[in-house]
């Protein structure tokens, strides 16, 4: 996967690059508009991620003039500004998406794979999803564990699904909170924490290898080995 | 004019003038029609008391003259029927027998010697009778059976009998009714038309500043770039819209640097903290569950808070200066509300608390969805905070008039009677409060961006209250 990242504050493209290059990632960087547009030209890219304060140019142009000349690829935005846009909104409607700084690696992670996800033809949509002995039937919204059925309440058994959708991946409460709930919120009290607590106590049986960590600050994750 | 008040017309101060002007005018016309009136009346009857004096006159001389021999009566009779033919404002159309005109010579002892006239004469002998009427003074008469007095005039001859001529006052009260009958008329088309004039011209005017006025109370609520319409003439009203705008520009730019300054606080603060972040995170990641690691955790929770923290700060300081941007959607308040009580119903349970909510079926608000999932949290963070086990938290939501009310109500300790007055300024939070004292001020800031309010107060069974109010509807700029 070719990924083009523009970001002008040197120590966020340094960590971003490591951490992106770690997950497997074919990374350039790019400091600037100028610099951001001749590599588009150069060569094809799978994702960009655009910070919107660049010191040449804003993102936003940058991304419609990187439109305008045939780059189709899908954008993860960056901002550090408070408001979000209209032409952020614009472009996020567009199959763009966008996060606020500061972030959460796994939820960049998470954006940019939803993002590649999108821009791929879509796979036949299971109606079964297995993880190690976890099974959910999504047509019946039923889950078992070792075939015994969970009893678990339509809230739990979406969040148990998002959990399983990104099994083996780290996910952070305030992911949690826009699929499951779809609010971009950040409660000040562990609301998600206790959701997770009774999910686990239903899935993770006493005896039974416990599939649902938590990984502090964070976020959790389901184990799928 | 403006097509969207729908105010009703009898309270616009347009009304009020015109209706005040054409009062004024109504009056003075009418006093002065009264005083015309007056002098048109007494002109008449001066007129026809001269005409009565003149004739009494003659017909005192003709009688004294004539021999009073058999021919007499017929003389007499005919020189009062003549006179009578030169009645000073007579209806030309009316008919010729002449009741309007009346002679009468009474004889010394005061019996009826000669009558012309219409009737007997018996009636008009017994009214003279009545009155007392100076010779050469015409009086009125009021005769029974006649519905209109009569004008006297008399003069003594010289044999002792006396000479009574009477007029009657019905052709002088005809051209004063006539006189009346058209005035009222005309009058009524003058007050009705200066109450139009008056009424347009000042609608026209007050329209104007009413324009400005729905424009005025627009912008603030939406957005500053929208301007009061102004107009071509010069005059107070123009020059109001004017200084308005004059004063909007000020403002604009004042707000602007207020948000270039939030903005670019939030950017030179939110940069270090991603990579500050970032850093931590990798380091995480990369090395194996060490000792540092737990540090490490509680380092980039530290810095998770102090994000929100930041977050929460500028919105408050934006909110308090009325400059929070909002992006507007429809929402219901209803779901919303169902989906955060799901949100927070194990964490409430996990204390012991329980929440209900009570509503008439969904409630669609205008509203920021962001902002307004942030502050129903907030209220939800506040009761999980300061609630003790077995509160009950109860909820209600309902619609009154152009808004929406969303009641929370506990059985708790309530508010602390010292912070209540300053419960939604920023930094202020009861003794045992573990927060930043912003959730609240948060809410505030929220609800009064939208156009609406939040009061608190101690329930009298003991316990909070909140209530949150939102207009349905934003107030709209118009294109």
């Amino acid at each position: 996967m070719r990924l083009l990242l523009v970001e002008d504050e040197i120590d966020i493209q340094s960590f971003l690059r490591i951490s992106l290059e770690e997950s497997g990632y074919q990374v350039e960087a790019a400091a600037d508009g100028k610099t951001a547009e001749r590599l588009a030209m150069e060569g094809p890219f799978d994702i960009l991620i655009v910070d919107l304060g660049l010191p040449d140019q804003d993102g936003i142009n940058l991304i419609l003039k990187l439109r305008r000349l045939g780059v189709s690829a899908p954008v993860l935005i960056l901002s550090a500004r408070r408001s979000v846009d209209d032409r952020v909104r614009g472009l996020e409607q567009g199959g763009d998406d966008y996060l606020t700084k500061p972030f959460a690696l796994a939820e960049l992670l998470a954006r940019l794979r939803n993002l590649l996800k999108r821009n791929s033809p879509p796979a036949s949509e299971a109606t079964r999803l297995h993880v190690l002995d976890l099974e959910l039937d999504l047509l019946r919204r039923e889950a078992t564990r070792s075939g015994q059925v969970l009893q678990l309440t339509q809230q739990e058994f979406v969040l148990l699904e998002y959990l399983c959708r990104n099994a083996g991946r780290v996910v952070t409460r305030s992911m949690i909170l826009d699929k499951v709930w779809g609010m971009r919120i950040q409660p000040d009290t562990n609301v998600v924490d206790v959701h997770i607590y009774r999910l686990r106590g239903k899935v993770d049986g006493p005896g039974q290898k416990p599939l649902i960590r938590t990984l502090r600050g964070v976020g959790y994750v389901l184990k799928d080995r | 004019m403006s097509s969207k008040t729908d105010r009703p017309i009898l309270h616009s101060a347009a009304w009020r003038i015109s209706l005040w002007a054409t009062l004024a005018f109504a009056c003075g016309t009418m006093l002065v029609f009264i005083f015309l009136h007056r002098f048109v009346a007494s002109d008449i009857q001066r007129r026809s008391d001269a005409w009565l004096s003149g004739e009494v006159e003659v017909l005192g001389d003709v009688a004294e003259r004539t021999p009073k021999d058999a021919l007499y009566d017929r003389v007499v009779g005919e020189v009062a029927e003549l006179a009578a033919k030169e009645v000073p404002n007579r209806d030309p159309s009316a008919s010729t027998a002449n009741d309007s005109v009346f002679f009468l010579q009474t004889g010394a002892d005061g019996s009826r010697a000669l009558w012309v006239g219409a009737g007997n004469g018996e009636p008009n002998l017994r009214a003279i009778q009545a009155t007392r009427i100076v010779p050469d003074h015409p009086s009125d008469l009021n005769v029974q059976g006649v519905a209109i007095p009569f004008r006297v005039a008399s003069t003594r001859i010289d044999d002792g009998s006396y000479i009574y001529l009477g007029l009657s006052e019905r052709d002088e009260l005809r051209v004063l009714r006539n006189l009346r009958a058209r005035f009222i008329l005309l009058w009524l088309l003058l007050v009705l038309l200066g109450f139009g004039i008056v009424f347009y011209a000042t609608h026209r005017m007050l329209s104007h500043v009413r324009e400005i006025t729905e424009a005025a109370s627009r912008i603030g609520h939406t957005d500053l770039s929208a301007r009061v319409p102004t107009m071509t003439r010069r005059d107070e009203v123009g020059n109001l819209a004017l200084t308005l705008n004059h004063m909007l520009d000020r403002i604009e730019i004042s707000m602007h640097q207020l948000h270039t300054i939030t903005d670019s606080l939030a950017h030179d603060l939110r940069s270090p903290l991603t990579a500050i972040r970032g850093k931590l995170e990798m380091s995480l990641s990369s090395g194996t569950e060490d000792v540092h690691s737990e540090q490490v955790v509680s380092v980039i929770e530290e810095l998770d808070r102090l994000t929100d923290f930041l977050n929460k700060s500028l919105d408050v300081a934006e909110a308090k200066a009325d400059a929070l941007r909002l992006t507007r959607s429809e929402i219901d308040l209803e779901e919303l509300l169902r989906i955060m009580i799901d949100l927070y119903e194990p964490s409430m349970s996990e204390k012991g608390l329980q929440s209900s909510l009570q509503s008439n079926g969904p409630l669609k608000v205008e509203a920021d969805a962001a902002l307004l999932h942030r502050m129903i949290a907030n209220l939800f963070d506040n009761e999980l905070k300061h609630l003790h086990t077995n509160c009950k938290v109860n909820l209600l939501l309902k619609e009154e008039g152009a808004g929406v009310s969303l009641t929370l109500e506990d059985d708790g300790p309530g508010f602390d009677p010292e912070v209540l007055p300053h419960l939604f300024e920023r930094r202020i939070k009861g003794r045992e409060s573990t927060g930043h004292g912003l959730g609240l001020a948060f809410v505030d800031a929220v609800a009064r961006a939208h156009g609406g309010a939040v009061a608190a107060s101690n329930r009298k069974q003991g316990g909070a209250r909140l209530v949150v109010t939102l207009p349905l509807k934003a107030i709209k700029a118009e294109k």
